[in-house]
This record gives structure tokens, C-alpha cells and sequence, in this order.
């Protein structure tokens, strides 16, 4: 631990500020969305605490029916915006966070077997890859929903709903992974360590993974960064078409679709609170995706 | 006594990481003389190729000339290099394609050097082209040619042509056959001698290697951690070496010669230390096996213009 | 029998174009001959030392004895034992995996920057299951690394802590923790220092004299052959054009190409 903090990073770390307030903010709002039972005055999942009468109250105006007063106001259900906004923060960063794991091990380990193996199977690998790549990932994203959505008995549907996000997300998203992976593996499976390893008998499978693969990581990480931005964003997305998580849980995505019905008859705060927190998030997570680049890549520095 | 044509006094360029300073070159004083070929020669660290960037005005950020001075017939070159970057040093580097366009021909990047450096005609300028070409050994028909396909060899003779054609005073080679093969390197170290007897050009070769060293030049500086250790007469310092870690370089080069095989090579205990973790006193001191306490306190000027070692303090001090 | 045995050692690289392209540009096959019926023979505990110009086929005849890449034709025979020998069981091939190794041109590349040196040294020894107690292969990675002029406090440390001659001991330590009997050198010294690769060269010396080691030399560099080389082989575009001891070669060098070498190579004692 002391290492770390005397080391170049964390040096460069404390010298810009715009990593430090980006990295602030994401940890706050995750600590805010991890710990959102404590902090939130309701649940707002539970249907039975819920009051149709608090529906549409304004910021911390009183409610004229019941009097209550919401830091945030409430939706049209009479939810109380800022805890649901914290229990869709939940919703947003799980899915967010699952389908970049997914898309990480997917993209890791199909890169690092094409750039390794080459040949044939590097082909069909990159040119899947390549045809992936020729849609936009909400398309990808919305056809693998569609098809869970019709393979799937609907008693399921409803819990499944956030699997099958998180692998419709996950699935659009690992090709900048694999292309990366399989760019760092053939630069280095020609380097000489590899060769010694091959001089003693190892297996390609224990080439491959104990030697290469952490050679290959570290642009992971700020792919993945980038990458976890760009999931919450999909989800919401999603969650705003009306294809992600249903409205009696919402996400921020959802939340935002509820708000943008009430924009226009003047209940703007639906929408603001939880576009705002989305905003801060997504914005967030890729400063400091940027940041992280600059500083792991020796050639910009 | 002849005047220098360039004179370094007191160049330090220091390196600044994070909240540390340290010290790459540190206090070096060189003349150069014209139509001489002055060697550089040290291990990889030594420092050698940053007193070339620093006399072209290479360096940059986190580096930064400290101290000193480099002046060119007279003239301070540290405030405005720019200018005499181009018309006055010209440099060549190890890998030739670095000097190269890839997407232009041998002609065209000849041709624009010329008439950036000089007013004249084009045609003027490809009869110089085809001229400067032929001095370095190249067909001047292949003029309309692509720097890719010329071998190793030839590229290298390319960009000796290129650096020939501002007419500049100086030359800095550094490291100009590392990458080419033995055969091909006697031909560009010869090239680089002819040129410089006919031209009267002078050039500082910029060199691990002490056989080069030996064949081609006519002084030598041998730098060790930033710092001058001895300079002299290529053929007195590589025979008569006067600081330790000469005598050292000089005894562990392996020579081509059947009856050192049994034998075990001369070896220099350790490394050179890093930059930033350089000792007290001179910096040689922990792998010399002369050093005194002397060594370990004060580090050494250069006595009698030639050597940086205690050893040499008192005349008739010797190894 | 010599300890090695290389025969009539051939290697062809094919470098056309991909069929489809030449299908259509009508280009012929392009075939690339980097190693010529090679014939050398090396006797159990002596170095033989392969020089050449780049292009000379001196990697690729090393790969070949190494077992990393295969003839087309002509063989390579360590101990009566032939890596392309189809027949050669699983047993046998590991045995003579574990006694051919290999030291590296690039001090840098050679070692997997992420792994601690206590754990690159101890691969081989796992590998091939030479020890199976880990108190006793730690004792014998401590060995390893004094034998190389290393200490045990280097267990810990990643190679980028090290200098580039460092690197290049850690890089024989790893190559003797296999035991083996012979090692290929690809110009093992190129990349370092003279200072420090006159350490090197000794520690090869060394090694040499205790364990009986046989060395496959590889270098374009004539003085350091001279100092390491009981035979010597001079290659020129995959044909070994001359064969002999090093005071043959270097007081009457038969073939023009040799002479040419001589005569080019920068020496300290000719100024």
C-alpha cells in the first residue's frame, strides 16, 4: 500500500484535478447506490409503501394532499424521486458492471486465442468481429434482447429481464477488447520469454494464459472503463425504449422515459434528477477512462 | 594554436522527474576542430547521444540543458539552434529510415534540402543532387527511387547524401552502422573518412563500439555517467590509456585472436549507475580497483587536458 | 558420434503471396532457401560458433537445433535423439527438451516482465519435474542464481529492476535450471556493453568448464568467436561456406567470403 502511494501513478494521480473530481464522483455515487437502503427515506420497490396521492410533488414543496415534502420531488406513482433515483443507480452500475465482465472475458480470451493461434481461427474470429462492428451496439443489443425476449416463456421473462440486458450489452461490446487483446498478443508471442516457455514444453494453453495474458491487460483496464461508461449508457438506453427493466423497478434509463412523458406538462423534475445523475456518471467514468489512457500509455507521455 | 569550430564548455543537461533532478551530462567541456572526426564513445547510459541532441538542440522536456555553453566559430548556438540546426550540423542516426520519407523519392527529398538551404535553380539543384549521390557511391540514375528499395547499406549512404547536402561544417553520426553488418559498416565508416578529408567537414561519431572507435577517428572522449573521463589521441588513449575505466573498455573488448580462446576476458566489476543514483566523488570509484578515499570525496578535474582521475594528479602518477 | 550432429540441415520459407492473389496477378511461387544442405558436427562438452551477415540463416539453423522449428529436410541429431522423429516417444522428447536450451539475443524480451525472478527460474525445474519439493526448489533457485553471480535477495525482484547484463545471467540461470547439456547462444552478448559483456563471456566460460555444457554459438561478431569458439562455421546466404578450427580460420581463412569478414571487422589493434 505504501508502495502505491509513492509510485509514478499515484503521483500523476494527485497532480491532475480532473481525475481527482472524476474519480470522487464515481466513488460517491457507487458508495451512494451501494449503501442506497440506509441513505434512501423509502424503498421505492415496495409497492405497499407507496401513496398514488404524493404523485407530482414538486421539489421539496409540500405534498397539497397528504403535506409530505421529497428532497427531489416524486414520479407520477408518487415515488420519492431521490431514493429511487438511488435504487435505479443500483440497477444501472449492476448491469453496467456485469456486462462489461461479460464482454471482457469474452473479448480477453477470443483476442488473445486468434492473435495466438492465427491462422483460420483468427480469421473467423476478427471477421465476426468485423461484421459485429458494421452495426451500432444498441442495434446488437436490442436483436439479442428480441430474441431472448421470444425464446423465452414469459412467466421467466420478468425476472430475466436483467440477464438478459446484461448479456445483450455484454455481447455488443467485446470487440474493442478482442482487438486490442489480439494486437498485444501477436507483438508479444514473437518476444523471446515465449520462446523459452515453448523450450520447456508448456502447453499453448499454459503459454497462453500464464504468460501472455498478463502481458495483455493493462489497455484492458482503460478499455474497460471506457466500455462500463458506454454499458450504463446502453442500458438506459434500452431501460428508454421501453426493452430493458420494467417500470415497477426502474433504472435511471427508465426512470428518464417516465420523466420525458411528464417534460411537457410541466413536471420537469422526473426527467432532470435522474438525467442529471446519468450525465455525471457516464461523464465521470470517461474523464477518468481519458486520464487513465494518457497515463498507462508510454508513448503519450 | 588552431581555433575550435565547436566549443562545449560546461554542458550539463539535467532530467526532471516528478520532484528529482538528475544529472545526464554533467559538466562537459569538448572542442571539436576542423576536418577532425572526434569519437564519443561510453556505455549505453553514458550520455553520449544527448550531447549530440544537445549540440543540435534536440533536447526536450522532461530535459533541459542546465549549464553552459555550445558555440559555433564564436557564436553561442544554444539561444538560437534553429537556423544553424539545418545549415551548419547535420546529423545522421542508426536507423536510416528515420531521416527518410518513405512516400517520396531520393531525388525529391534531396532536391528540397538543397533548395531549402541554398537560392537556386532546380535544375541547379538535381545536378547537385546527382553529384552528392555519386560521392556517396549511389548510381546517380537511381535518383527517382524510393528509399525502400535501397538494402541497409545503401539507405545509410542515402542519408550521409541528405546531411552533405546543407554543406554543413559539423556532422554528428550517431551510432551510423549499429544496425548494419560488418561489411557493410567498414564501407560507411571509410565513406565518412573520405568525406571528411576531402570536405574538410568535421564529424563527431557517436559510438559504443571501440574497434570503430579505433579506425575511424582521430580523438576520442570517453564518457562514463554524463561525465568526461578521458580524451586525447584516438591511438594514445586506446594504447596508453590513462583513466581506469579506459583501460578497462579497452581490456575487455574482445579481439579477433585465436590464442585468447582458454584465456578469460578482462572484466570491469558491475554496471554504470543509473542517473539518478550516481556516486560522491567519481563516479567510477566503486568499480575501480585504484580508488582511495580521495576517490569516494572529491570528484576529479581533468588533468593536463586529458584525464579525469586522482591518479593523474601528481605527474608521473600512473595505473 | 559426436554429441550433435547436424546433417544436410535444409530449411525452405515460402514467400509467395497468398494463392488467391497470385491466381490472379499470374506470380510465381516465391520460396525462400535460408538454410542450404548445413553439415556440422559438435563434440560433447566443446562450442561450435555459427558467424554470419544478417540473412545468413544463423537463427534459423539455431531454431532447427532447438527444436522450435522443423527441417524440410535433413536432420538435427543431439545425443541420438531427433526432435522430428515421429517414433520419438513422449517420455524422450521431454528428456530431450530438458537437455537443450536456449540463452536470448534481447536481455529485455527474453524475460516475462510480469513474473518475479524466483518464479522464471523455477518454470523449468517444474516443468520437467526435476524437483518436486518446494523448499528444495527453492534451494536450488538460490543455487541458481550464485551460480550466475546473483544472490538470493533477487528472488523477489522483477526483471525490470535488473540491468541488461543482470538480465542476461537471469537469463542462464533459467537455461541451467533445466539441467541441460547442451546450450544455444543466440548472440547472447549483442545487445550489452562491452564491459559487461566481457562478464558474460566469462560466466559462459565458467558454466562451460563445470558442467560439461556443449554450446551452439551464435554471433555476426568475429572477436567474440574467437574468445569462445572451439570450431567455427562461417555462413553466407544459408550456405556454411568454410568450417574450421579458430586458428585456421583466422591465420589462413580459405574462402574469399571468410577473408572478407576478417578484413572488415573493426579491431581494437589495428590503429
Amino acid at each position: 500500500m505504501e508502495r502505491f502511494f509513492r509510485s509514478d501513478f499515484f503521483y500523476h494521480f494527485r497532480h491532475a484535478p480532473v481525475a481527482i473530481v472524476s474519480f470522487v464522483t464515481i466513488i460517491l455515487i457507487i458508495l451512494a447506490a451501494i449503501f442506497a437502503n440506509f441513505i434512501a427515506p423509502t424503498n421505492p420497490f415496495d409497492p405497499a409503501s407507496l401513496n398514488l396521492m404524493n404523485g407530482f410533488t414538486p421539489p421539496l414543496e409540500a405534498n397539497e394532499f397528504t403535506g409530505e415534502r421529497f428532497l427531489l420531488g416524486t414520479d407520477d406513482q408518487g415515488r420519492d424521486l431521490f431514493s429511487t433515483i438511488l435504487y435505479g443507480l443500483r440497477i444501472s452500475l449492476f448491469v453496467g458492471l456485469m456486462a462489461v465482465l461479460l464482454a471482457m472475458v469474452m473479448g480477453v480470451l477470443l483476442g488473445l486465442i486468434a492473435g495466438f493461434l492465427g491462422g483460420w481461427i483468427d480469421s473467423v474470429i476478427m471477421r465476426f468481429a468485423d461484421i459485429q462492428m458494421t452495426f451500432p451496439s444498441i442495434l446488437v443489443a436490442m436483436l439479442i434482447y428480441g430474441v431472448a425476449r421470444g425464446i423465452l416463456p414469459p412467466e421467466v421473462r420478468y425476472e430475466m429481464s436483467i440477464v438478459v440486458l446484461i448479456i445483450s450489452i455484454g455481447l455488443s461490446e467485446w470487440v474493442p477488447f478482442a482487438r486490442t487483446v489480439r494486437g498485444s498478443t501477436l507483438v508479444e508471442k514473437e518476444k523471446e520469454y515465449v520462446t523459452a516457455a515453448k523450450m520447456i514444453g508448456l502447453t499453448r494453453q499454459q503459454i497462453m494464459l500464464r504468460h501472455i495474458l498478463p502481458n495483455v491487460l493493462s489497455p484492458v483496464l482503460v478499455i474497460a472503463t471506457i466500455t462500463f461508461a458506454l454499458a450504463i449508457i446502453a442500458e438506459a438506453t434500452l431501460s428508454f425504449l421501453g426493452v430493458g427493466v420494467p417500470s415497477t423497478k426502474p433504472s435511471l434509463g427508465t426512470l428518464i422515459r417516465i420523466g420525458q412523458d411528464f417534460l411537457f406538462s410541466g413536471e420537469w423534475w422526473i426527467l432532470l434528477f435522474p438525467a442529471v445523475t446519468l450525465l455525471a456518471l457516464a461523464l465521470s467514468i470517461n474523464l477518468f477512462g481519458d486520464w487513465l489512457r494518457d497515463i498507462l500509455n508510454p508513448k503519450l507521455k | 594554436m588552431i581555433e575550435p569550430l565547436l566549443e562545449i564548455k560546461n554542458l550539463s543537461v539535467s532530467l526532471k522527474k516528478r520532484d528529482n533532478i538528475s544529472v545526464a551530462v554533467d559538466d562537459l567541456s569538448l572542442n571539436l576542430y576542423p576536418g577532425e572526426i572526434l569519437g564519443l564513445v561510453g556505455e549505453s547510459g553514458a550520455g553520449k547521444s544527448m550531447t549530440g541532441s544537445a549540440i543540435l538542440g534536440l533536447i526536450e522536456s522532461p530535459l533541459y540543458i542546465s549549464a553552459g555553453t555550445i558555440s559555433l566559430q564564436g557564436r553561442s548556438i544554444i539561444e538560437a539552434p534553429e537556423n544553424i540546426r539545418g545549415s551548419q550540423i547535420s546529423m545522421i542516426f542508426q536507423d536510416p529510415l528515420v531521416s527518410l520519407n518513405p512516400l517520396k523519392t531520393i531525388g525529391e527529398q534531396l532536391i528540397k534540402t538543397i533548395k531549402t538551404h541554398f537560392n537556386i535553380s532546380k535544375a541547379e539543384a538535381l545536378d547537385r543532387s546527382k553529384k552528392l549521390l555519386s560521392d556517396v557511391g549511389i548510381d546517380p540514375e537511381r535518383i527517382e527511387a524510393y528509399p525502400h528499395t535501397f538494402s541497409g547499406g545503401m539507405r545509410q549512404r542515402v542519408v550521409i547524401a541528405l546531411a552533405l547536402a546543407p554543406e554543413p561544417s559539423v556532422i554528428i553520426a550517431d551510432e551510423p552502422t549499429t544496425a548494419l553488418d560488418v561489411s557493410v559498416q567498414a564501407q560507411i565508416l571509410n565513406l565518412l573518412k573520405q568525406l571528411c578529408t576531402e570536405r574538410g567537414t568535421s564529424i563527431i561519431l557517436i559510438t559504443h563500439d571501440m574497434g570503430v572507435i579505433s579506425e575511424t577517428t582521430d580523438r576520442v572522449a570517453v564518457l562514463y555517467s554524463g561525465r568526461l573521463v578521458e580524451i586525447g589521441k584516438t591511438s594514445d588513449v586506446l594504447q596508453r590509456p590513462q583513466h581506469p575505466y579506459t583501460a578497462g573498455l579497452v581490456a575487455s573488448t574482445p579481439n579477433i585472436d585465436p590464442s585468447s580462446f582458454d584465456k578469460k576476458l578482462f572484466q570491469i566489476p558491475g554496471a554504470m549507475p543509473d542517473i539518478d543514483d550516481v556516486p560522491d566523488g567519481c563516479a567510477f570509484h566503486p568499480r575501480c580497483e585504484h580508488a582511495r578515499d580521495k576517490c569516494q570525496k572529491h570528484r576529479p578535474p581533468l588533468f593536463d587536458a586529458r584525464v579525469s582521475c586522482w591518479l593523474s594528479e601528481k605527474p608521473g602518477g600512473t595505473l | 558420434m559426436s554429441f550433435v550432429t547436424v546433417n544436410q540441415l535444409t530449411r525452405l520459407f515460402d514467400l509467395s503471396e497468398p494463392w488467391i492473389v497470385r491466381t490472379i496477378t499470374g506470380q510465381k511461387k516465391r520460396i525462400l532457401t535460408a538454410v542450404d544442405c548445413v553439415n556440422f558436427q559438435i563434440e560433447k562438452g566443446e562450442t561450435y560458433a555459427l558467424v554470419g551477415e544478417s540473412g545468413s540463416g544463423k537463427s534459423t539453423i539455431a531454431k532447427m537445433v532447438a527444436g522450435l522449428l522443423m527441417p524440410t529436410s535433413g536432420s538435427v541429431i543431439i545425443d541420438n535423439k531427433n526432435f522430428n522423429d515421429a517414433n520419438l516417444e513422449k517420455a524422450s522428447m521431454n528428456a530431450l527438451r530438458q537437455k537443450t536450451q536456449m540463452v536470448f539475443q534481447s536481455p529485455y524480451a527474453s524475460l516475462n516482465p510480469r513474473w518475479k525472478i524466483g518464479n522464471i527460474i523455477n518454470e523449468p525445474i517444474k516443468a520437467f519435474g526435476l524437483i518436486k519439493d518446494e523448499n528444495d526448489q527453492h534451494k536450488r533457485v538460490i543455487e541458481l542464481l550464485e551460480q550466475v553471480g546473483l544472490s538470493e535477495r533477487d528472488i523477489k525482484k522483477y526483471p525490470h529492476e535488473f540491468s541488461g547484463g543482470q538480465r542476461q545471467r537471469i537469463s542462464i540461470a533459467r537455461a541451467l535450471a533445466s539441467e541441460p547439456e547442451i546450450i544455444i547462444c543466440d548472440e547472447p552478448t549483442s545487445a550489452l556493453d562491452v564491459s559487461v559483456q566481457a562478464q558474460v563471456l566469462n560466466l559462459l566460460k565458467d558454466l562451460q568448464k563445470n558442467f560439461s555444457l556443449t554450446y551452439l554459438f551464435i554471433s555476426h561478431d568475429l572477436a567474440v568467436i574467437s574468445t569462445m569458439a572451439n570450431n567455427i562455421g562461417v555462413l553466407k546466404e544459408g550456405v556454411l561456406v568454410e568450417q574450421a578450427t579458430p586458428n585456421d580460420l583466422f591465420h589462413k581463412p580459405q574462402h574469399d567470403y571468410t577473408k572478407m569478414l576478417l578484413a572488415a571487422a573493426p579491431n581494437l589493434q589495428n590503429n
